[in-house]
């Protein structure tokens, strides 16, 4: 494979934003996910080829280790923005059309609710794995998931909850998404979750991580 | 407080200590914003429970995470039957640290939270009475926006270190402040460090809590840290704070941490304080509880407690449950 895509792998992986970044320690001092792809790009690499051989096994392998306990949360962040860095210069390609997002994914985290860590994590690594992600914030009313459904009737939707007192709340939001877009998919997620409670809100997907998200959109995206 | 630790320590039966201020609120008919605003509300609401469960073994003042960033000048969402909120950053660059004012005690709801402190200490509302405040990290989380915190510590450590010794400065006046109100101790709320790895949590919260345990717990004042995350591998470094107390949350088995904690030191847990005491049967929340206590029953050092506050609309014949199971598991 080629040497820039490894490096920015790495990058993504470890974290390592730019050259300036002091983190990862062991790479301080060298360059980072933003110039690595500019690099890619100066070098002729397709930009499809920089998402997906690049960037996505990057979030795939940090991601992995999250879910094992041998990272935490600020690693995991520190690589989603690392990502996020490299999106930076993938975006005028998505605009242009030369690359096709995979879809659009509008995620907020329901009303009542301010936890919103876990939310960003599923809102970044959704954007690296190639789709527009709109994050509607946290404490998300009904009605401004479906003012922006009415604007990108196509997207699939994803709401995060992080309290017993709140996940109720999906509930209403469900319901009223699906009585005015009968297609559209919903995804909900949040420590308190489950399977069982997803079927009960009438959502279509219940995800625990940010991986299961990702993995069920492309899905999607294939059917 | 020693007396009241050597107590627990010396006798094989239970006393419990919840984090409940909420269920008060049906006793005495008021609304979370009146427990949150007026500290003569938050008391009556305390000393109605002790009243209704004298098996109370402490009275914990509220849990609540939003005073603080308020009295720095964060700007807080109040609803009528929700807990306050902080409704944004105050500071969006370790650069505005300097221009941070450290607040003085009294400053925006404080007052109030010291008032119910006060109160509950002039009257006994229980042999034990403990302020609440937020921890270090936690706070700078708030006034710098949690997610932000979290990688600030990789990339601007000594930014997040300046922020977090200002936060530690206003922390230390506070908790003074519930000890002269006549409080036995303070339960320190670190919600924010159970997502960190345990080096970071040294670092970043444990060095700070130590300051505050250092500057106010003595024979007669005790600090308990609860953290809610994740801890089973952050036990080591919460010890190293000093504090002579540490409540942990649901989302630990309390048989992975009290056997890394020292005999001499009050653990305090875990009953899911949503799941199971607001939204399970009183049939359940028996069951828990026994169980919880029958897992625990080799550790004197165990105080069964939920594992966060006990949320706003949780029913009383839930907490009846609660009490009763720790009663009948006393009987024997
Ligand atoms: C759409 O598709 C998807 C798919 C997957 C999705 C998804 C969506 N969303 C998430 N996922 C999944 O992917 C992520 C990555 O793997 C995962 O996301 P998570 O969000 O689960 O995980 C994150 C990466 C890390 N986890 C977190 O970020 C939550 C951590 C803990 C410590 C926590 C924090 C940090 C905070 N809190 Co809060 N807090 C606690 C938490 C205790 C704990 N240790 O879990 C919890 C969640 N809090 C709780 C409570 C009660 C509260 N909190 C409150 C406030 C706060 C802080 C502001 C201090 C802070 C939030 C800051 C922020 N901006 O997010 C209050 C509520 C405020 C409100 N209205 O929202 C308050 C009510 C406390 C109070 N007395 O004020 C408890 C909820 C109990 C319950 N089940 O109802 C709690 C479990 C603590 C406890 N042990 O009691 C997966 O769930």
């Amino acid at each position: 494979m080629n040497e820039i895509i490894e490096k920015l792998t790495t990058c993504i992986e470890f974290g390592k934003i730019n050259q300036k970044s002091p983190f990862p320690p062991s790479m301080r001092g060298e360059v980072g996910a933003d110039e690595l792809t500019r690099q890619a790009l100066e070098a002729g690499i397709k930009p499809v080829e920089i998402l997906e051989q690049g960037l996505i096994p990057g979030m795939n392998a940090v991601g992995l280790k999250f879910s094992q306990g041998k990272v935490f949360v600020p690693e995991m962040l520190m690589a989603a923005k690392a990502m996020s860095m490299a999106l930076v210069h993938l975006k005028p390609y998505f605009m242009s059309g030369e690359v096709k997002r995979k879809g659009t994914f509008i995620i907020g985290t329901v009303f009542g609710d301010l936890h919103d860590i876990g939310k960003n994590l599923v809102a970044m690594t959704v954007e690296g794995a190639g789709w527009e992600v709109i994050d509607l914030g946290v404490d998300v009313k009904t009605e401004s998931f479906l003012d922006t459904l009415e604007k990108y009737p196509n997207c699939a939707v994803g709401i995060s909850a992080l309290l017993t007192t709140t996940m109720g709340n999906m509930e209403s939001v469900v319901k009223l998404v699906k009585e005015k877009y009968p297609l559209t998919k919903v995804l909900v997620g949040g420590a308190p979750l489950n399977t069982e409670f997803s079927n009960k809100i009438g959502a279509d997907f219940y995800s625990r991580d940010p991986q299961g998200a990702v993995a069920y959109l492309n899905n999607l995206q294939n059917c | 407080m020693t007396e009241w630790k050597n107590s627990i320590l010396a006798h094989p039966e239970k006393i419990a200590v919840p984090v409940m201020t909420y269920p008060g609120l049906q006793l005495i008919g008021k609304s979370v914003m009146d427990m949150v605003t007026i500290g003569e509300v938050q008391y009556h609401c305390v000393k109605a429970l002790s009243a209704k469960y004298p098996a109370i073994g402490a009275t914990t003042l509220i849990m609540d995470l939003s005073v603080e960033a308020e009295a720095f000048g964060s700007l807080i969402n109040f609803s009528e039957n929700e807990i306050p909120t902080v409704s944004k950053r105050l500071i969006d660059s370790f650069e505005q640290v300097v221009n941070l004012k450290i607040p003085a005690i009294g400053d925006g709801r404080t007052k109030s939270h010291l008032t119910a402190a006060r109160l509950a200490a002039d009257n006994n509302t229980a042999l034990q009475v403990f302020g609440g405040i937020i921890g270090p990290y936690s706070l700078a989380g708030r006034l710098y926006d949690i997610t932000e915190m979290m990688t600030a510590i990789l990339i601007e450590p000594e930014g997040a270190h300046d922020l977090l010794n200002i936060c530690t400065s206003f922390l230390k006046e506070y908790a003074l402040a519930f000890k002269k109100a006549g409080c036995n101790g303070i339960v320190i709320a670190e919600p924010a460090a159970g997502l960190l790895a345990d080096y970071q949590c040294e670092e970043f919260s444990s060095r700070y809590v130590k300051q505050i345990v250092d500057f106010v717990q003595d024979d007669n004042f005790m600090v308990v840290l609860h953290n809610c995350g994740n801890t089973v591998s952050l036990v080591e470094s919460m010890l190293g704070t000093g504090a002579a107390g540490f409540h942990f949350g649901n989302a630990v088995d309390m048989c992975e941490i009290l056997p890394q904690v020292p005999s001499n030191r009050l653990v305090f847990g875990n009953l899911d304080p949503a799941g199971v005491i607001k939204n399970g049967s009183p049939e359940i929340i028996k069951v828990k509880t026994k169980e919880l206590l029958t897992r625990t029953s080799q550790y004197n050092n165990f105080v069964i407690s939920s594992g966060c506050d006990i949320p706003p609309g949780t029913k009383i014949e839930n907490i009846d449950a609660f009490f009763e199971a720790i009663a009948e598991y006393n009987k024997g």
